[in-house]
């Protein structure tokens, strides 16, 4: 593997890992506050890559505007997916296999918007152009281009910016104290029945986001959240479900294991190999990197 | 005499199909302290998570203020002024002691308001305010007792229930937790308070009842029924 | 009945009769009906019912949140391709192979899923699942074909004419059907259904009174495999070939969807589903979006508000019926107005009782018993 190779893998641990952080921190967030796995995250990539594809492509305004705008709209189906596929749900929650159950439902709410997304646009992929060209040459012949490291620095900026918000302000300690310890935060009069879908609202706005970036990298399409959603499960059982800061290195982690792969073996062998590795965190250590043991094992 | 500031009346509940609780009444006058003791199981806990909300019972009132608020919300009973501080003390231990107090203050929408609270609770537990940047699992357990009783004051309340205070504590320990608990009584905190044995409530207690199988057997002070042998060999255990 | 239990306690000879009686229509349509498409489609929708009855088994029965279970299959149906193409085995035993490879290969599944939480479970065997997948696809060598598909193989009835051929493989499938699903009601009845059953329900209780976990979750995966991979020979028969597309995320929520509409873990679940889906499939086939948006609302809609899928609708229909009817009567036996597919308790193993008597309410009943879980 030569310099340029190790360079290269650098920068595109450094561009993905972002923008994967992004996908998966909203995951695990809803993992931590609500305890469900939400399998809808994926559409929220999908969705947020057609704002982008709507706004830069159809509309031609600048990339602000579809930021805000898959912001606003991922907010809005997020939302309403918490209140539709786990609200109904949360007074049985100790009747009934609950993570499972809300994992088939918010999964059903993915296929629906999947699916309504076929049917309104097709199948095809559909190239999001955004209006920064140019890029460093960072080394020999390793481009960053200044559009995916703008992508990557607002990833940055955004998660931590959710930090800051679940440290600081009262509806982020709100937050992280339902995920600690639910009974107690309700004696403190935290209100979960707007809770929970206002987390899961934040969660799907900050998948909406990455969505529009993965556009621009990629495409938009219906299938566009698939991959996302596999990725977004890896990264937050790699990093153990229900921790930040987990989440955030394991994002790097499997973008440096990805950009590796598809250098030493292609880009065919390398989702697979991810299946592998999670493969066998799940067998080795559910828990993952900064999880608790008694949440994953029996 | 007042109006009660808690009022529970045949009160059934439980987990499952067994009711824990079956008929229980008592009621709580402003600036009271009431204990309950009462061997485990008969209910003492199931009856603090009725009147708070974080169990629906399937029959009978709560009356907080004259307001009925059983099977609400806890949500809902907590920002009417209830505060209970849960067996097990209910700290959320990833967070900062201080942050803990802070949740306490939640309904306060201000900064500023919680801050000043924030400021109250550390002036009455000192010892509370030494440790306020550690996090709350890495507390010993009489430090978290008080850290506790500290965010049970952070917002204004009518009525602060206790579960089991002298739980799992040295007997250093206890000793100061309930000179933490007579304080509150100085200031005039209705307190309603669950014991398994009423060895420490005595400089406290104004009301004490005696619940078995779920039901409030006998009621009085505390003189009188320290004074009743069959209540002393029961309860009592070594004075 | 005398001293000795019946196996199937609910199913008076009526219902037996009636169960016969639809079973012989079944079989009868293929002589009344030449459509080669529409009997295509009945034995396609037959061989995806005996996927389903394995699936159910392990996913409801055993409680094992098993999104490997397309994989198992697509293994079984290429390992009896392998066999039938490479071996000189007879068609026949390359299925019944194709059903032991992919028993085998379901075992060694079971092992790690013991330790983990439901969630994790799912995500290592869907993992495998994809990497199953992945392999198949980008297999160069040529022994399963990538993803062009498996090399034409000659199937069980290659030297009859197509017409008696369609319909040799109807009656098959058909047969296997029927035997799979009377064999696994029977097997959810006996000691050792109840013993998955109280493992699933009372993982903690169990260990403790001396039933081993690990060994009723291996039969139960076994036996699951077992039957998917004869599902898989039997596909890769009828169409003479098989290809990677009978895996991943969109076959496998089609399929998830089918039995959790169904009722996962009840007897009748599998059929329901099937069926249902079938029918909602073929009509859409050109409105793929469509389709499966309406299938995804309708899932939501069951699981959230319709606990136990529709068989279990069905089977408190027929309880409230049965009861409103009932009201002013006096009921001899009493045990045979009870609950569904079978609520008559089984005098059988008594640790098995106590720990699985929620269990006991399986099939037929509530989702609600049957995802119950004893977490911390």
């Amino acid at each position: 593997m030569s310099t340029t190779d190790l360079v290269g893998i650098l920068v595109t641990t450094f561009i993905l890992g972002s923008i994967y952080g992004l996908v998966a921190i909203g995951m695990t967030l809803i993992y931590g506050a609500l305890r469900i796995l939400d399998m809808s995250q994926g559409s929220m990539v999908m969705i947020g890559s057609f704002v982008g594809w709507g706004v830069l492509v159809v509309a031609g305004w600048n990339p602000f505007v579809a930021i805000l705008l898959a912001f606003a709209a991922t907010f809005l189906l997020g939302t309403f997916t918490q209140l539709v596929s786990v609200q109904p749900l949360m007074k049985r929650r100790h009747e009934i296999d609950f993570e499972m159950i809300t994992f088939i439902t918010t999964f059903a709410v993915a296929i629906v918007f999947t699916n309504l997304a076929l049917e309104i646009f097709g199948p095809q992929q559909r190239n999001v152009t955004f209006v920064i060209s140019g890029g460093i040459n960072v080394y020999h012949g390793v481009n960053l281009p200044y559009q995916s490291l703008a992508m990557a620095v607002v990833s940055i900026v955004l998660m931590a910016a959710l930090g800051v918000f679940l440290a600081r302000t009262r509806w982020g300690m709100a937050i992280r104290a339902v995920a600690q310890d639910l009974d107690a935060a309700r004696l403190m009069g935290v209100p979960v029945g707007k809770l929970y879908p206002l987390t899961m609202g934040l969660a799907s706005a900050l998948a909406g986001i990455a969505g529009v970036f993965l556009g621009g990298l990629y495409f938009a399409s219906p299938q566009a959240g698939d991959q996302p959603l596999l990725i977004a499960l890896i990264v937050v059982i790699f990093g153990g479900l229900g921790s930040l800061p987990g989440t955030v290195y394991a994002a790097y982690a499997i973008g440096l294991i990805q950009a590796t792969a598809e250098v030493l073996v292609g880009t065919t062998w390398a989702l697979p190999i991810l299946y592998a590795v999670i493969l066998l965190v799940l067998i080795v250590r559910p828990q993952g990197l900064m999880g608790k043991p008694s949440e994953a094992r029996l | 005499m007042t109006a009660p500031i808690l009022a529970v009346t045949d009160l059934w509940a439980g987990y499952g199909r067994a009711p824990v609780i079956r008929g229980l009444e008592v009621a709580v006058a402003p600036g009271e302290v009431a204990v309950i003791i009462g061997p485990n199981g008969h209910g003492k806990t199931t009856f603090l998570r009725a009147v708070s909300g974080l169990l629906k019972p399937s029959r009978g009132e709560v009356l907080l203020d004259g307001e009925p608020v059983q099977g609400r919300a806890p949500e809902y009973v907590s920002l009417l002024g209830l505060v209970h501080v849960p067996q097990g003390d209910g700290l959320f231990a990833e967070m900062t002691v201080e942050e803990n107090l802070l949740m306490g203050a939640f309904p306060a929408s201000s900064w500023r308001a919680r801050r000043r609270a924030l400021a109250r609770a550390y002036e009455l537990f000192p010892g509370v305010r030494d440790r306020a940047r550690q996090r709350a699992r890495t507390l010993s357990g009489g430090e978290r007792r008080l850290t506790a009783l500290a965010r049970g004051l952070m917002r204004p309340s009518r009525i602060m229930l206790i579960d089991e205070p002298s739980l799992g504590l040295a007997p250093v320990a206890i000793d100061t937790v309930y000179g933490a608990i007579a304080e509150l009584k100085a200031s005039s905190t209705t307190i309603l308070l669950v014991e398994e044995n009423f060895t420490h409530v005595g400089g406290i207690a104004d009301a004490v009842h005696i619940v078995e199988m779920g039901v409030i057997v006998r009621s009085g002070s505390f003189d009188d029924l320290s004074r009743d042998p069959t209540v002393v060999g029961t309860y009592l255990g070594s004075l | 009945m005398s001293a000795r239990q019946r196996l199937f306690p609910s199913m008076t000879p009526a219902r037996w009769t009636v169960v016969a009686v639809l079973v012989v229509l079944v079989a009868a349509f293929p002589l009344a009906n030449r459509d080669q498409y529409v009997l295509t489609v009945i034995v396609t929708a037959l061989v995806l019912l005996v996927l389903n009855t394995s699936w159910n088994f392990v996913l409801g029965v055993a409680g094992v949140w098993n999104f490997g279970q397309l994989a198992i299959y697509a293994l079984g149906g290429y390992g009896a391709g392998i066999l039938m193409l490479h071996t000189p085995l007879p068609p026949w035993l390359a299925v019944l192979g194709g059903g032991v490879i992919a028993a085998v290969i379901s075992v060694l599944l079971a092992f790690p899923t013991l330790r983990l939480y439901g969630i994790y479970t799912s995500l290592l065997t869907f993992a495998f699942a994809e990497i199953v997948q992945y392999v198949i696809i980008n297999d160069g060598s040529g022994l399963t074909g990538g993803s062009f598909g498996f090399p034409t193989v000659p199937g069980l009835y290659s030297s009859l004419s197509p017409d008696a051929s369609m319909r040799a493989y109807y009656w098959t499938v058909l047969g296997v059907v029927v035997a799979s699903t009377v064999g696994l009601a029977a097997v959810n009845r006996s000691h050792l259904g109840i013993a998955i059953r109280a493992v699933r329900d009372a993982p903690a209780y169990t260990a403790a009174r001396g039933i081993n976990p690990l060994r009723y979750r291996v039969i139960a995966f076994a036996i699951s495999g077992f039957l998917a991979g004869i599902a898989g020979g039997l596909y890769i028969s009828f169409n003479q070939s098989i290809s990677p597309s009978a895996m991943g995320l969109t076959p496998m929520s089609i399929d998830v969807t089918m039995l959790v509409i169904g009722g996962l873990g009840t007897v009748f679940g599998p059929l329901i589903g099937t069926a249902l889906l079938t029918i909602v499939q073929t009509s859409l086939v050109d409105h793929p979006g469509i389709e499966l948006t309406i299938l995804g609302t309708f899932l939501l809609i069951v699981v959230v508000f319709v606990p136990g899928g529709l068989a279990g609708l069905i089977a408190r229909t027929r309880n409230r019926v049965a009861a409103w009817a009932a009201e002013d009567e006096v009921t001899a036996a009493g045990g045979e107005t009870s609950a569904g597919t079978g609520a008559a308790p089984d005098a059988a193993v008594a640790v098995g009782e106590a720990g699985a008597a929620a269990a006991q309410e399986t099939a037929g009943e509530d989702e609600t018993a049957e995802m119950r879980r004893r977490s911390s």
